[in-house]
């Protein structure tokens, strides 16, 4: 049984943002509820008040634009895994989303749900700091614009300050002619680790790179040392090159021991996806899919 | 400012019938099915969103009734392993299931029938792997994996036969 609580349904970010202000620390935001209810049957969340967002008008957008996509913060994983225009501009992500949990969570949990939660065992963010993705977060101050790489701080935490929500995640497309792969490898449903790859092949050497690992470290990181090193490298090259990285890897990761491996194996395993996806993405190696 | 509910009204068809009451807001819709409307097909296991014991269907889309609230069905269709069987006849799947002997305990068979019968409407004819991949959130602590799958693809093979 879950210990009772009431629900609050506001129509507007600015209500809602008034009603987080008005209960203050007694009240949380609730999207899917596919992570909240859990920590509060946990008891990890006592909360007397939520402030559903599914009832505010607006937020539930995906609009495929010329250079980037909008999605809105209560837009579930089901619908960006399925959705056509999500997979044919913006295959990564659809790629990462697929990947999420399993069909019910996919159906119930929304991807400000999963920003926000912030939790380093996630999909989405590192295929969308691929795509350098940013947020716009609003309070009763107004609404602020941040890169995803600033919005997410570390382990469960964010640029959200109290009474404050996630209302639209934008996310550009790739350059032209780019090419792109997740990689990805589990227990128990959420990732060990992930990776997410674009690159830019020129006649068979690299020109331009952008590579993610996920849950390896507090959050999902983008790796700009090791992207400047593949220029000119073939795909088979740089492959090798990531692998060889481990020592930067674990350096730039941070990586920490938990339940679903030793830091040691993360940072070697972030690699070896690295270079899978790169293969991929390359077009060298197999399908898109699970490691 | 909307003001805080403790009690909400509930309006939603439950196997094709029509619901209307309140219901407290914290009530999840497992315990709505089971307690209030005796609706046991659908078991509790992990209350983790994990092994999909508890799935049934909102919409025609299978979820986690452990961890999904009543108060979220408003308006909506569900489908619980009892509104399968229609004027005393089970759903093909639930015959391929017993033929197959697709069950040992039976804990996990509500679910696993209700995930592919979303399956199948959403794919009606799904490779070896669709079916594995789609029911990957359905586990069944016997191992009945094999026979399920079989099950699921003999339906559909006979309903693209049809
Ligand atoms: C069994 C299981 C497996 C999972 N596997 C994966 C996986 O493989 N990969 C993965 O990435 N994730 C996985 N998850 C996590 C889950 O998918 C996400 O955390 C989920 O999307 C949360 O979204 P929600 O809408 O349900 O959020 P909720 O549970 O409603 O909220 C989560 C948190 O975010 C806050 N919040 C929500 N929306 C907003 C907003 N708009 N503004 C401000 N704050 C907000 C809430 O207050 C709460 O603290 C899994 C979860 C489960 C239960
Ligand atoms: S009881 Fe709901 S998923 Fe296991
Ligand atoms: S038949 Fe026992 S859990 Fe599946």
């Amino acid at each position: 049984m879950l210990s009772s609580f009431e629900l609050l349904e506001p129509t507007t970010v600015q209500e809602a943002a008034g009603l987080l202000e008005r209960y203050g620390d007694e009240a949380r935001v609730y999207a899917g509820g596919a992570e909240l209810i859990l920590l509060m049957r946990y008891g990890l969340v006592d909360a007397t008040y939520l402030v559903n967002v599914k009832t505010i008008s607006g937020l539930g957008g995906l609009v495929a634009g010329e250079d980037a996509l909008r999605v809105g913060s209560i837009v579930t994983h089901r619908a960006l895994e399925l959705d056509a225009a999500v997979r044919k501009g913006w295959p990564l992500l659809a790629a990462a989303e697929s990947h999420v949990g399993n069909i019910r969570v996919r159906s119930q949990g929304t991807l400000g749900g999963n920003l926000c939660f912030a939790d380093p065992h996630a999909d989405p963010p590192t295929a969308l700091l691929v795509y350098e993705a940013s947020v716009t977060i609003e309070g009763s101050g107004g609404s602020s614009w941040l890169p995803l790489s600033e919005f997410l701080r570390g382990t469960y935490e964010t640029a959200l300050q109290p009474a404050e929500l996630l209302v639209e995640i934008e996310v550009p497309r790739l350059p032209s002619g780019w090419t792109a792969a997740f990689a990805r490898t589990e227990r128990f449903y959420r990732p060990t680790a992930n990776a997410a790859v674009a690159i830019d092949l020129r006649a068979g050497a690299i020109a331009g790179a952008r590579l993610a690992v996920g849950c390896v470290g507090p959050t999902a990181m983008r790796l700009p040392q090791l992207e400047s090193e593949l220029a000119g490298l073939t795909p088979a090259e740089a492959g090798r090159r990531v692998m060889d990285a481990r020592a930067y890897l674990s350096r730039q990761l941070d990586p920490v021991d938990d339940l679903l491996g030793s830091a040691e194996y993360k940072s070697y395993i972030a690699g070896v996806l690295l270079a899978r996806a790169i293969g991929q993405a390359a077009g060298t190696e197999g399908a898109n899919g699970h490691g | 400012m909307a003001e805080p509910r403790a009690i909400v009204t509930l309006d939603c068809t439950v196997n094709g019938e029509r619901w209307h009451g309140e219901v407290p807001v914290e009530e999840v819709l497992l315990d709505f099915l089971r307690a209030r409307l005796g609706l046991t097909g659908a078991k509790r296991s992990c209350e983790s969103e994990v092994c999909g014991a508890c799935t049934v269907l909102v919409d025609g889309q299978p979820m986690s009734s452990c961890s999904f609230l009543a108060f979220e069905v408003h308006g909506k269709q569900v489908t619980t392993i009892e509104g399968l069987t229609c004027e005393g006849r089970l759903d093909p799947l639930q015959e391929a299931f017993m033929r197959n002997v697709a069950s040992q305990c039976g804990y996990c068979t509500p679910g696993q029938i209700l995930a592919a019968k979303a399956l199948l409407a959403a794919n009606p004819s799904p490779t070896y792997e669709e079916v594995g991949e789609w029911l990957s959130g359905n586990l069944c602590r016997c191992g009945c994996y094999p026979s399920i799958a079989e099950s699921i693809l003999e339906v559909a093979r006979a309903q693209s036969a049809s």
